[in-house]
């Protein structure tokens, strides 16, 4: 009698208890209203839209990774990789996108032109795009998320994109309801930002006070896209899900593929490959280079890796005294056996950086011979030229004035950060410079370099380059008072090379200036370049046409499928 | 009894204040900023403090507190900036399907440690007492986190694709991704699948340990004089045991539920994190990596009132449980 209570009370339970659901819709007010806008559309475009007859139709693919997509659809807020890729690629949609090769092509814009002044650029938009509740796409929408996003108020993280671009009501026109101009000083790449924000509802939206935008429900509880995949439901923490949208343009490849899209948060790695293995999940995003191989040798599975275009540098202080001397930071650099290093970390999983210019880019210049490469001996030399010598017999050099060659390096908790600064440490006493690793919490460390008294003398960190590149916060000698400009770098040649390369177009033409930049930056060394990390994903074979590149894991995901027999 | 549970939820108040104050001031007061979680090399000092502004942070602590303080009696624990909702509804989130882990795993502990600490204790110094000593240590002193990964690999990966048994379990998650085209039915036995292996991660250790106070409480009881009585009267050992031996056994057990709920919500962190269940521990967790400051607030003031609760209950059902305990 006992054990039967248990059982039922375990059953009532489980039945009860959790959010048991099938769908989790927020009770926010205006998710209450959306979402079965939504509902309706969708069920009217699936009546009229069904999916042709093609055996690829239809199936679920579920890809997981470790972290959530924090900052969900909302574009105008989105800080987090995984957020961009999604609002990208999957729920909403960009006025271009890219093709293999980096060229912009048209995507929610079915035509652009920039003006021969360089001061403006003119979109036209599709004119077969639909919000998910079934209002058009039209040029207010765009125009509406321009102004919000180069509006201070709203607290866009990425506001360097707009640095050349009117800001605010007055930088966009509305010409038409499928025309929209957008104001800009003359510079290269202008069309990359559009590459990257998605354009958000201006009927749901509008209304929102700039600096509350971040916090509307729109972002994480009931977003309302326009893109291939329409939102179903998001469970923080455990999954988002999405389903495909039968009314997607036809120009534009139609209906996904894919019935349904599944993203999971699995934060423990191990637990992550165990599904990835047991085809509990079809695609896994980022496994560990030692996870590599398991995944290699399933018959099942296949590991993507391209180059990404997230780069790990050890960044110096060049205002300080004893870092002051180029020389000292090449010798530094030189000290450094940075392939070996991409071995040890990345099981060979990346690629020794010599700048900021990733591989796949069109500026990298392929033949660059890096005058940094591996070599105690010109090390030591450049150290012995520069004045600084071990006068004491302690293994560490000093200058002339007997102060100690030793540097602090700060670094972040985190594993592959700690093993980078000891092996620094362990290299750099080979040549007399000694490297004192300490750990210092994220955001403290964060403050700390980018404070005006930039509290620091070494440090480990990453950026993530765009496409459109810019060292101008970095390394600008004008712009040394930006948050990020901790290098203190102050070489008139590189200022020159900046500007030159910001008002060049075309790629043609900047070729020669990247290669010129780059050669400089290498003498100049205002961080030790380390590597440009591979991205991997692990992906069943039972997915098929699955493309991912430096544009993203996610890039044609419209265009995944799952054969009839595997589904 | 009612003046008593009163009086102590009275006293209770000032106690999860005290507790939320000082995790305001710990936490705000702890290096760290929210607004710089993400950072890109254009970045603007303008744009901090806007995004800053925009969370409120810009204030005097003693402001934000008051605020803090005022929005919390009227029950609005604030925006996370982590999750990006309101956390009032992260919590609803994740708050049931803690529940729901440590609730299975604390039934599942008492049941498995009720029987074997009776088993050992009826055929005491035998081998399956030895035995069962032996394996209830071991599983006593193993760390979650390991046993968890062990579960993983042995249950899901070798059972799955490397031994292919006909029964295995899903490493991660509440349910599977097509839970919701699933019959009723079928969605309680997903539930119930995805359930397994967390559960036994999170039970097993407390099993163990509750194993070994069942057997010492029920050797306490054989020995006394109404067991003898019972044996003399000729009663089967089965009822002996079971009604008798059984019932004044379990007493101390039971007070023993009180101090379990607090642990199983703080032992959830590991195993939430390996399973990928989405509750109470991770989001306490995640929020403190993030600097979440109201989301960290919100979640450790309800494990303040859950462990309160815990022990308010605990000396309840004492005087439930055993009549010469009375609150008056």
């Amino acid at each position: 009698m006992k054990k039967l209570m248990l059982t039922v009370a375990t059953l009532a339970m489980v039945a009860c208890g959790g959010s048991d659901v099938t769908r989790t819709v927020s009770n926010d007010p205006f998710c209450q209203a959306v979402i079965p806008a939504v509902d309706a559309w969708l069920a009217e475009a699936r009546a009229s839209h069904p999916a042709p007859a093609d055996d690829r139709y239809g199936g679920m693919a579920v890809v997981a990774a470790v972290g959530e997509i924090a900052d969900g659809m909302n574009s105008a807020v989105a800080r987090d990789y995984g957020a961009t890729q999604h609002q990208q690629f999957i729920n909403l949609m960009t006025l271009i996108d890219y093709d293999d090769v980096a060229f912009p092509r048209p995507y929610l814009a079915e035509s652009w032109e920039v003006a021969d002044d360089q001061t403006s650029i003119t979109f036209r938009l599709r004119q077969d795009v639909f919000w998910h509740d079934g209002e058009q796409t039209d040029a207010h929408d765009v125009a509406f998320t321009y102004a919000a996003v180069t509006n201070p108020e709203t607290g866009y993280a990425n506001a360097a994109f707009w640095d050349h671009f009117v800001h605010g009501e007055a930088g966009v026109e509305v010409l038409d309801d499928f025309t929209v101009r957008i104001a800009m000083r003359p510079h290269a790449d202008p069309m990359d930002p559009f590459r990257v924000l998605a354009i958000l509802p201006e009927h749901l939206l509008g209304d929102v006070p700039l600096s509350e935008l971040g916090r509307h429900p729109f972002g994480t509880q009931c977003p309302v896209g326009n893109g291939p995949f329409v939102f179903y439901s998001h469970e923080p923490q455990s999954r988002w899900v999405f389903e495909a949208n039968p009314a997607f343009p036809e120009g534009l490849g139609g209906r996904p593929y894919l019935d349904r899209y599944v993203y999971r948060v699995i934060p423990e790695q191990t637990t992550l490959l165990t599904e990835l293995l047991t085809g509990g999940v079809d695609v896994y995003i980022q496994p560990t280079p030692d996870q590599a191989r398991m995944i290699i040798d399933d018959p099942d599975l296949d590991l993507v890796n391209f180059v990404g275009r997230d780069y790990v540098y050890v960044g110096w202080n060049a205002r300080l005294p004893k870092l002051a001397d180029a020389r000292v930071r090449q010798a530094i650099t030189m000290a450094i056996d940075r392939e070996s290093v991409v071995e040890a970390l990345l099981g060979g999983y990346g690629r020794v950086a010599n700048s900021g210019v990733p591989p796949f880019h069109f500026a990298f210049d392929p033949d660059l011979q890096s005058p940094v490469s591996f070599d105690r001996e010109r090390a030591r030399a450049l150290l012995t030229e520069a004045g600084w010598v071990d006068r004491d017999g302690d293994g560490v050099r000093e200058n002339a004035s007997g102060e100690r060659l030793s540097i602090t390096l700060k670094y972040n908790p985190n594993e592959i950060r700690q093993t980078i600064a000891e092996l620094m440490q362990a290299q750099a006493s080979e040549i007399g410079v000694e490297i004192i690793p300490t750990m210092t919490e994220w955001n403290t460390l964060v403050g700390q370099i980018s404070s005006e008294a930039r509290d620091f003398e070494g440090v480990v960190m990453g950026w993530q380059a765009e496409f459109r590149l810019d060292d101008m916060d970095l390394f600008h000698s004008e712009r040394s008072d930006r948050m990020f400009a901790f290098s203190g770098t102050n070489n008139p040649e590189i200022d020159r090379l900046l500007e030159a390369i910001s008002s060049t177009r075309g790629r043609d033409a900047s070729r020669a200036l990247w290669a010129e930049y780059q050669q400089e930056i290498m003498v100049e060394q205002p961080y030790t370049y380390l590597y440009f990390r591979d991205r991997l994903a692990g992906v069943n074979s039972r997915l098929s046409g699955v493309v991912m590149d430096a544009r993203g894991e996610w890039v044609n995901a419209r265009q995944w499928y799952i054969e009839p027999d595997v589904r | 009894m009612t003046r008593y549970v009163v009086g102590r939820l009275l006293t209770a108040i000032p106690l999860v204040w005290g507790i939320a104050t000082l995790m305001f001031l710990l936490v705000h007061l702890a290096p760290g900023d929210p607004a710089l979680q993400y950072i890109t090399p254009g970045m603007d000092r303008e744009v901090v403090e806007q995004v800053r502004a925009n969370f409120g942070l810009d204030q005097p602590l003693h402001v934000q507190y008051g605020r803090w303080l005022g929005a919390m009696v009227t029950g609005d624990f604030g925006y996370s900036y982590s999750m990006a909702r309101p956390v009032a509804d992260v919590v609803a989130n994740a708050f049931p399907n803690t529940l729901l882990l440590s609730g299975s795993a604390l039934l599942l502990a008492f049941v498995i440690g009720i029987v074997l600490g009776t088993i050992q204790a009826v055929r005491q110094y035998s081998v399956t007492d030895s035995l069962l000593s032996v394996i209830l240590l071991f599983f006593y002193s193993m760390p979650g986190f390991w046993l968890a990964l062990m579960l993983v690999l042995s249950m899901s990966l070798f059972a799955n694709a490397i031994w292919e048994l006909p029964i295995w379990f899903p490493a991660s998650g509440m349910t599977s991704a097509d839970y919701d085209l699933m019959s009723p039915a079928g969605r309680v036995l997903d539930r119930i699948w995805h359930l397994v292996l967390p559960t036994s991660a999170l039970s097993l250790a407390l099993a163990a340990g509750i194993a070994r106070f069942m057997r010492g409480s029920m050797l306490e009881v054989v020995r006394q004089d109404f067991i003898r009585t019972a044996r003399a009267k000729g009663l089967p050992e089965r009822v002996v045991i079971f009604r008798h031996a059984l019932r004044n056994a379990l007493t101390p057990i039971i007070t023993l539920v009180g101090l379990y709920i607090p642990f199983l919500f703080s032992g959830t962190v590991f195993i939430e994190t390996v399973f990928a269940w989405p509750g109470m521990g991770r989001t306490i967790v995640d929020a403190i990596g993030t600097r979440d400051y109201p989301l960290i607030m919100a979640a450790s003031f309800f494990f303040a009132i859950t462990v309160v609760v815990a022990n308010l209950i605990a000396d309840t059902l004492y005087a439930v449980v055993d009549p010469r305990v009375r609150y008056d």
